[in-house]
């Protein structure tokens, strides 16, 4: 009896043990602080979010420090972990989380912000610059640049090109690195090839009083005259002061300026005439016209050049320039001379006769009207 | 005394029970790791960058699991075991999707580097017979020029290419090769004008 009565005693002992640590264990978890998971899932999916909309590139900043915080949180979890359940504290952990929530969020609206913004600029960059090839293209493919000028417009193309090719594939970053080196060519250049065109352009006045004269002089004498305008490439023929033919030509390579010296490749400016008919048996180029270059005038400018002694003392004027044929090669190639269609030039060679006006000039209109 | 032991046993048990009823899957994570690792190394984040963000994703969100587990009493690894054995699948699978982009890009590189050499061989045959003595002509200019510019983008797209660099070989060679094709067309254009034969 007194053995049951023990038995008895130590059971319940034993179960009063088992309910005491089972309530305690019930309240320690009940009362125990709970772990911010749904604030650090919340955090992870607006970093997600903020990655997805490529923050990490367009956002730099905001997305790591977003991800910093995020990193926070987790490191201040695992440190709370390493606690005894009840005294654990997840203040830090909560705080870190909603601050990577709110910088996450900032960073890919930032981000989305910056990807639109970056699109429009490198859009209208690469239009501008298009522009600018273009302009290149029309003024200036057949305009004798140094070669240092031309090597910059291609190493600027291609620059564009792989601009372009970066911003299809939407690789912002890289168009917009490619179009900044592209612009420093392309703009430079170009300011400098619009800056020589202008200095050229400073003869305007004198260009535009030469051909009136040619022009007059064609209608008061019932006469042929021939105006050549470099810059359109154009042999304007008129008659009676109207303007009967209009023909391509073809220039001396470094055609942009005022004859200087024999061999600089460039096509005499002035008001010349017709001193000589050359037939198909007396030249090489079909027909030709030769004109009394130099002049009095030319003779003149080359003295003074050499006394400026901005041409060297053993330079020799220049001479022998023609209107000849065999041109339509679709460059300038010649000389100094100016070369038609050999059609062209049969239609010239009839009307001209010795002392036919040429008028040579740089162009008919001045630059601004080129320019629109 | 057998009950002592009795109550000492059931005490070690309690223990047990409360302190490591799970254990963190370590290896499992390390396996994770690693498999996002070799992704790393397939260049995934350069070929399928968005694929490769997903498995980062996916592990992120399972460390997360693992550390509201270890703030626990009874710990349960159980379904984080699980979601890490098939991150190293989903891992290994973007690793070998990167290897076979890697390979496109590499194959559209190859080709494109093939093609401009062609152009490039061409343009050199054609460009002799422009107009002789025009050297400096302004078209002429623009035309060595460009084929300058187009041999040191070739140059640099090999450079590109050697080092295993594809994609930047590639968006170099493209620009290039459209270059080169545009050279060859206006070499072609001043031959024709100036009637010669090529």
């Amino acid at each position: 009896m007194r053995r049951l009565k023990k038995v008895w005693r130590r059971t319940f002992l034993f179960t009063g043990i088992t309910v005491f640590i089972a309530v305690a264990v019930t309240l320690l978890i009940r009362f125990a602080p709970k772990p911010p998971e749904q604030k650090v899932a919340l955090a992870r999916i607006a970093l997600s979010e903020a990655t997805a909309n490529k923050a990490d590139t367009y956002s730099r900043n905001l997305f790591h420090e977003a991800r910093a915080l995020y990193d926070s949180a987790m490191v201040n979890w695992q440190l709370e972990n390493e606690r005894f359940l009840y005294f654990r504290d997840y203040g830090k952990v909560e705080t870190f989380a909603d601050l990577c929530t709110r910088k996450a969020k900032q960073a890919a609206k930032v981000s989305k912000n910056n990807v639109t913004d970056l699109n429009i600029f490198i859009r209208q960059k690469i239009g501008k610059l298009n522009t600018i090839v273009n302009q290149i293209n029309e003024r200036f493919s057949s305009y004798p640049l140094p070669p240092e000028i031309w090597k910059n417009i291609s190493k600027g193309k291609m620059l564009l090109k792989e601009a372009e090719v970066a911003y299809n594939k939407n690789d912002y970053p890289l168009s917009k690195a490619k179009i900044a080196d592209s612009e420093i060519l392309l703009t430079e250049s170009y300011e400098y090839a619009t800056n020589h065109l202008k200095e050229y352009f400073n003869s305007y006045p004198l260009w535009k009083k030469w051909a009136d004269r040619t022009i007059s002089e064609s209608r008061q004498n019932n006469s042929y005259s021939i105006i050549i305008d470099k810059f359109a490439r154009k042999c304007l023929i008129y008659f009676a002061g109207v303007k009967k033919y209009e023909y391509h030509v073809e220039l001396g390579r470094n055609w942009v300026g005022d004859k200087k010296e024999k061999g600089d490749k460039k096509t005499p400016e002035g008001m010349y005439r017709i001193t000589r008919k050359f037939g198909s048996n007396k030249t090489k180029y079909h027909k030709a016209l030769l004109i009394d270059y130099p002049n009095a005038n030319d003779i003149q400018e080359f003295r003074n050049e050499i006394a400026k002694g901005t041409l060297p003392r053993n330079a020799k004027i220049g001479s022998l320039i023609e209107i000849h044929g065999d041109g339509g090669r679709g460059i300038d190639w010649t000389e100094g001379c100016i070369a038609l269609t050999n059609s062209e030039m049969d239609v010239v060679f009839k009307i001209a006769g010795e002392g036919t006006p040429v008028t040579i000039i740089g162009s008919m209109v001045n630059l601004d009207q080129l320019t629109d | 005394m057998k009950n002592k032991v009795l109550m000492g046993l059931a005490a070690v048990a309690m223990v047990a029970v409360l302190s490591s009823c799970g254990k963190k899957p370590q290896a499992e994570i390390d396996a994770a790791n690693a498999a996002i690792e070799a992704a790393k190394t397939a260049e995934a984040p350069v070929y399928v960058a968005a694929e490769f963000a997903a498995v980062q994703d996916s592990l992120n969100a399972v460390m997360a699991d693992i550390t509201a587990q270890e703030s626990k009493l009874f710990k349960k690894f159980g379904p984080a075991k699980a979601k890490l054995a098939s991150i190293v699948t989903l891992a290994n699978t973007v690793a070998a999707n990167a290897a076979t982009k890697k390979e496109e890009v590499k194959a559209e590189t190859t080709t494109l580097l093939t093609d401009i050499k062609t152009v490039i061989e061409e343009n050199g045959k054609l460009i002799p017979k422009l107009p002789r003595g025009k050297e400096g002509a302004a078209v002429i200019e623009q035309i060595k020029a460009d084929v300058a510019t187009v041999d040191a983008a070739v140059v640099e797209a090999q450079g590109l290419f050697d080092k295993g660099s594809y994609m930047d070989a590639l968006n170099k060679i493209k620009a290039a090769k459209e270059k080169a094709d545009g050279l060859n067309a206006e070499v072609k254009e001043v031959l024709t004008k100036a009637r010669i034969k090529f």
